[in-house]
């Protein structure tokens, strides 16, 4: 049993939800693992607190995740409003080697305490350039996701791309390939950095 | 409403589904034409999902003024030959007792989707809380036996609602399906098997092949009781009298049936426990220590159980899918030599402990595992494994 804790906060219509259904359609369509997702209900999903957890078995053998909740220390955390940067701690990450990475936004969080004691931490600015390069916020997705795909390492950029291709309109395709792109290039500089730091 | 349509089924193959979305196509790969609902948190996907796909299988689903009126127009549209359903949460369930009885005197087939929530009262609307058990079993005034059925994935959840149409259209009672706030939200990969394969499955609402009786009946021949199929009104198959009172087979009222019409009732469903009670077991050939759960539950007990079973202890778990009619003949014989029963729980009184109770020795021990709004992990249940052997 091998499993891969997801979490991802923001406040609600950032775009955390369909993030988080993009990540099980790739791992449970497109890489046959078992996952499952969570996410926050109701008021919440629509402006308030915001958050979705995916929990993804790395072991091919195993076909149910027992408890479909995510658990702390987690494996991947994306972090995209002030209000739930506040609320991480350095112990939420694991501290193992080739995961526990912390994806987050700095141009919807002005402060991040934690930030400076998580060493995998990747700051992109997502929705500053969704906005500025392409046109609309909802392109900051599709940043995330290639970042996620990268770090992660848990999806192949084939399946990613097919589950980008069910998402997005097939009019805007493009664009979100190039948005794709460009955060699988920040996550590529950032693992380079990471290892020359080593 | 057309009964033949392809949009029915989902193409064959995988897909991401929620729970609740899981459970409606169920439903409507079963057949379903008539939905009847009031929103209401844990629940509401449903209705929103069956919004948009009813009237693409030719179906109906309306949105009802409140739940004692969702609840009265399924048992009219099933009075005219629609399988239908409704689903709601603890608040709504309670205000549709007073029908449910009614469709049980009636023998109308229907299914309800229980997405139980927090209670009493408005309780915490989006946490998992297993209350309305009780009221499954107990809804309405009257004695009649109620089928009801605890998934614990989402793949279950598309074909255990199967299975209770099927259910509903065979024994004629009211259905339960078992479902949670947290089963009902949860996403995850379900098989859609071919539609070929599914309608085999389906047992189809048709007119019957003869119309001597309307109600079920005790063969006298073989003494056993027959469910004919509903009857559907609106069709050369008339007269059918209804009554809210204990009646003969062909719905005539008189006070001298009321003790046989009770016994129906309940009997129609425990003299066919041997293809209503469906359970699942797993090593429990020599175990000493016996989980018995449904739903959520269950599914985390199997790791606590394989982490017992490498420290030497034998322990199993009897997994209840149908909840409803309690199965004491087999619990019974998977107590007998139990040294200790563990009963995790989403509630904290523990109705099922309360029924194992009732067929367990009394010096074996039953511990509840109770939990309110949050559910068992693995360690919860292992922990009380490890006490247990101590």
């Amino acid at each position: 049993m091998v499993r891969y804790e997801i979490r991802i906060a923001g406040f609600g219509g950032q775009g955390v939800i369909t993030l988080s259904k993009m990540i099980i359609t790739a791992v449970s369509l497109y890489e046959n693992l078992a996952a499952t997702q969570t996410e926050a209900y109701s008021a919440s999903a629509r402006g308030g607190r915001c958050w979705a957890e995916v929990i993804v078995e790395l072991d091919r053998n195993i076909e149910t995740i027992d408890y479909p909740q995510a658990l702390r220390p987690y494996d991947f955390l994306i972090i995209l409003s002030g209000e739930s940067a506040a609320s991480v701690n350095p112990d939420f990450i694991k501290k193992d080697e080739n995961t526990g990475y912390l994806l987050w936004d700095p141009s919807t969080i002005q402060k991040f305490r934690a930030v400076r004691q998580i060493k995998k931490a990747l700051s992109i600015p997502v929705q500053k350039i969704a906005v500025e390069k392409f046109g609309n916020i909802v392109f900051g997705n599709s940043i995330l996701f290639g970042a996620f795909t990268i770090l992660s390492g848990i999806i192949s950029e084939e399946s990613a791309i097919e589950t980008l291709k069910k998402f997005v309109p097939s009019s805007t395709l493009e664009k979100n390939l190039e948005a794709f792109e460009l955060g699988k290039k920040e996550a590529l500089d950032f693992i380079k950095k990471l290892k020359e730091e080593n | 409403m057309s009964k033949e349509n392809n949009k029915r089924f989902l193409q064959e193959g995988k897909y991401v589904m929620m729970g609740n979305v899981a459970m409606s196509e169920g439903a409507l790969a079963a057949g379903l034409e008539f939905f009847g609902g009031y929103p209401i948190t844990p629940s509401t996907e449903v209705i929103e999902h069956l919004a948009k796909r009813m009237p693409e299988v030719g179906g109906v689903c309306m949105q009802m003024e409140d739940e004692l009126a969702s609840i009265n127009a399924i048992m009219g549209a099933s009075l005219v030959g629609a399988k239908s359903m409704t689903a709601t949460s603890g608040p709504g369930f309670s205000l549709m007792v007073e029908t449910i009885s009614m469709a049980a005197c009636l023998e109308i087939p229907f299914v309800f989707c229980d997405v139980q929530r927090n209670g009493p009262g408005t309780g915490f609307v989006t946490e998992p809380h297993h209350n309305d058990l009780g009221l499954m079993r107990f809804a309405g005034n009257g004695e009649f036996g109620v089928i009801a059925l605890a998934p614990m994935n989402c793949q279950e959840l598309f074909d255990l609602t199967i299975t209770a149409f099927n259910f509903a259209e065979t024994y004629r009672c009211p259905v339960f399906i078992i479902s949670d706030a947290y089963l009902g939200h949860l996403h995850e990969a379900i098989n859609i098997p071919p539609k070929e394969e599914i309608m085999k499955k389906v047992i189809p609402r048709e007119l019957p092949d003869n119309f001597d009786n309307k109600f079920t009946y005790l063969d006298p021949t073989t003494n056993k009781y027959i469910t004919p199929k509903a009857p559907i009104m609106g069709t050369d198959y008339v007269p059918i009298m209804f009554l809210h009172q204990p009646h003969n087979p062909n719905g005539m009222s008189s006070r001298r049936l009321a003790l046989p019409f009770t016994q129906m009732l309940i009997d129609k469903i425990k003299l066919n426990m041997d293809k209503i009670s469906l359970t699942e077991e797993y090593k429990l050939e020599d175990a000493e220590i016996v989980i018995i759960s449904y739903g959520l539950p269950v599914r985390t007990s199997y790791r606590a159980v394989d982490i017992a079973r490498k420290e030497g202890i034998k322990v199993g778990i009897f997994r209840l899918i149908t909840v409803w009619p309690f199965p004491d003949e087999k619990v019974k014989k998977v107590v007998k030599d139990a040294k200790a029963v563990i009963v995790p729980e989403l509630n904290y009184t523990g109705i099922i402990a309360e029924q194992v109770e009732r067929v367990t020795k009394l010096e074996t021990p039953i511990i509840r595992i109770p939990k309110v709004c949050d559910f068992h992990h693995p360690n919860d249940i292992l922990e009380k494994i490890r006490e247990v052997v101590k």
